[in-house]
């Protein structure tokens, strides 16, 4: 078998090209503006969108076997909204405990969504549609007409502010959002269940055939979604220093965006945790770009709708390119 | 050669009226009846009155159910509508404080739900290979972005001069003039979708879209009229609202969406395609909207009311899946 030459590789692998997109981008705003890429600045970026590169990974999980959340943020509101109201009423003091609770208040919500689209049959959109609306009536519910606020909070805000995890090295949250990043690369691509993630997603009949149980696996991969959005429930609230029950509404949307500019295939069974990271920086370099190179806040969304297109426009006109070169190539 | 194949094609469904009931638009009906019952109960002022009265604040997605059923029947899917309602009302505003005459505001407002349905027809029809979710999670962001431009740094318009919107909201008795549009497009709709070739080729495409091509259906043309209806409609969506709000704001059509979508899901049309009736989504639009109005009366708090039709959405999905495994596993048994 012949090598590839470095060239078809770039061109061949979507990471490598997003690699590049990210670098041409980042060299773009530079120009424009200096200190982009200062370590300050590129500290803050990762900061202020952990809680969008934390999902993309649950979402990522979602999308591979085929299926689809547009609940999370309503999760990440309930959670983030309890464990606000919890430290404004002096429930519950300790960082650790606000975390952990919030956490498995998304993992409960995510077992449910799971057990209802596994089991019950219910196509993940329409299921997640209703969740939508509950879970955030939940955290309108738990609100009772009231947010927390900076003084509510305590010593729970500072934990974004701190660098304890590692020891000094870096920002709490980033550390949280790296931590993330290895247990799913890891879990993804050199284990058991991960493979079988990729295998659902594939072809759910075959895996099932082939002895996963793929029910079991769905309910799994929706509850780690769950779990996620209540760590980002937790993380949201420290982060803004706020718990409001509108929080994050409908940066559902950016969360999927992401996964897809990453090259994650809505029909399942195609993407990578590189990907999802790629696509999640990719956004938010743009997000935070914007407004440096001079661009009106309010033309914001509207530049980040037309890349979004743009880039999966481009990546079926490359993929109907490619698949016509290794048409033209193969061996008769 | 007409007597010659022995085949009958003896299509006609059993009528009686036990079959209807058990149908899910007939279990529907039934329900709609027994919410406005219970709402009867719960609420003294509560009647079919002023439910007609208050259709324009709670009713103008009915407009977008129609061709939302008929994208979904296809096994499609359109989320930006709620933008595009959006950005129709914004320009229909736009144009009518700048004092163009109010039939070209009309105009406008439905040109303006028309193009944008033609580029979600477009880019859907060019790129099939993409899922439609993700065509129109992208044209979302867009087209509600323009409408967020139009509308400049404050973020909403209201209308100096609201005659005209104040003449289309008007009433006949208590009947709003929506309503009879409501019900000459449901008319429509539903003769298209279960007498017309056009409908019937819906069903085709959503249970094999392959197939159906491939039988000689244009999927792509029917793909773009389709999108081009919706977004066509959310125009006159886009109308009825400012006639209701006199005005319009970055937040304008926020979730329409998906209170179309969930309508006709309710309504037994499944989100796969080629499964459901229109009548039954017609049905559950006005069964939601009396739950609302009934449960707005008594002054609940409005997320408990989306609480409450995030459940029954769940359920209307959930339980006759249900009730098919447990027939099924019966069935197993009784040839074991």
């Amino acid at each position: 078998m012949e090598k590839k030459s470095l060239w078809k590789k770039i061109t061949g692998s979507r990471e490598a090209s997003l690699v590049i997109v990210l670098i041409v981008l980042c060299i773009a705003v530079t120009i424009k503006s200096p200190n982009f890429m200062s370590a300050q600045n590129i500290l803050e970026i990762l900061k202020n969108n952990a809680v969008i590169m934390i999902m993309a990974l649950g979402m990522l999980c979602v999308l591979l076997i085929g299926g689809i959340d547009i609940s999370i943020t309503s999760t990440l509101a309930f959670a983030g909204m309890t464990i606000g109201m919890m430290y404004k009423y002096n429930k519950i003091e300790s960082t650790f405990l606000g975390f952990l609770i919030a956490t498995a208040m998304g993992a409960v919500c995510g077992l449910l969504i799971g057990v209802i689209i596994a089991y019950g049959k219910v196509m993940p959109i329409i299921a997640t549609m209703g969740f939508m609306y509950i879970y955030r009536g939940f955290a309108y519910l738990v609100a009772q007409d009231q947010w927390a606020g900076a003084d509510a909070l305590g010593s729970f805000k500072d934990f974004t502010l701190s660098n304890s995890l590692s020891f000094g090295l870096i920002n709490n949250t980033i550390t949280v959002t790296v931590i993330c990043y290895i247990i799913f690369f890891i879990v993804l691509k050199w284990t058991k269940f991960g493979r079988s993630i990729y295998a659902v997603g594939s072809n759910a009949e075959a895996a099932e055939i082939s002895g996963i149980n793929v029910a079991a696996i769905k309910t799994a991969v929706y509850t780690i979604m769950g779990t996620l959005a209540g760590l980002c429930g937790a993380l949201a609230t420290s982060v803004y220093a706020s718990a409001q029950p509108n929080m994050q509404t409908s940066k559902e949307m950016d969360v999927i965006a992401a996964c897809v500019i990453g090259g994650v295939s809505m029909n399942g069974g195609r993407g990578s945790v590189l990907g999802a990271l790629l696509g999640a920086l990719v956004l938010s370099v743009i997000s935070k770009a914007l407004p440096l190179v001079g661009i009106n806040a309010i033309a914001q969304n509207t530049i980040k709708g037309v890349i979004i297109v743009a880039v999966i426009v481009l990546n079926v006109l490359t993929q109907r390119m490619m698949d016509k070169a290794n048409l033209e190539n193969r061996e008769m | 050669m007409a007597g010659k194949s022995g085949r009958t094609i003896s299509a006609t469904p059993d009528k009686s009226l036990k079959k209807a009931l058990l149908s899910w638009e007939g279990m529907l009906l039934l329900l709609f009846i027994a919410i406005n019952i219970l709402c009867k109960c719960i609420s003294p002022v509560y009647n079919l009155t002023n439910v007609l009265r208050e259709m324009p604040k709670y009713l103008t997605e009915i407009f977008l159910l129609f061709p939302m059923a008929y994208i979904l029947l296809m096994g499609e899917i359109d989320i930006s509508v709620g933008s595009t309602v959006c950005l129709a009302a914004t320009m229909a505003c736009l144009s009518s404080n700048a004092g163009v005459p109010f039939i070209g505001v009309i105009l406008i407002g439905l040109l303006t739900g028309t193009v944008c349905g033609m580029i979600n027809g477009f880019l859907a029809t060019r790129f099939r290979e993409l899922p439609t979710m993700i065509i129109t999670l992208g044209t979302q962001i867009v087209f509600r972005g323009i409408a967020e431009i139009a509308l400049g740094d404050g973020g909403s318009i209201s209308l100096t001069n609201a005659d005209g919107f104040r003449a289309i909201a008007g009433k006949v008795g208590p009947v709003p003039y929506m309503f009879f549009i409501v019900i000459i497009c449901a008319v429509i709709f539903t003769v298209i979708a279960e007498k017309r070739v056009f409908g019937r080729n819906l069903y085709a495409i959503g249970s094999n879209s392959r197939t159906a091509f491939y039988s000689g259906i244009k999927v792509n043309q029917m793909l773009f009229i389709s999108y081009t209806v919706l977004g066509l409609l959310a125009g006159v969506s886009a109308l009825f609202l400012t006639s209701a709000t006199y005005g319009a704001n970055t937040t304008t059509g926020k979730g329409f969406e998906m209170d179309a979508i969930a309508m006709a899901v309710f309504g037994g049309i499944s989100t796969a395609g080629g499964k459901g009736k229109l009548i039954g989504g017609i049905i559950s639009a006005f069964t939601i909207t009396c739950l609302r109005v009934g449960l707005g009366q008594i002054n609940m708090n409005p997320q408990v009311i989306l609480i409450i039709l995030g459940a029954l959405l769940i359920c209307a999905v959930l339980l006759p899946n249900i009730s098919q495994s447990i027939s099924d596993k019966k069935k197993k048994a009784s040839r074991a």
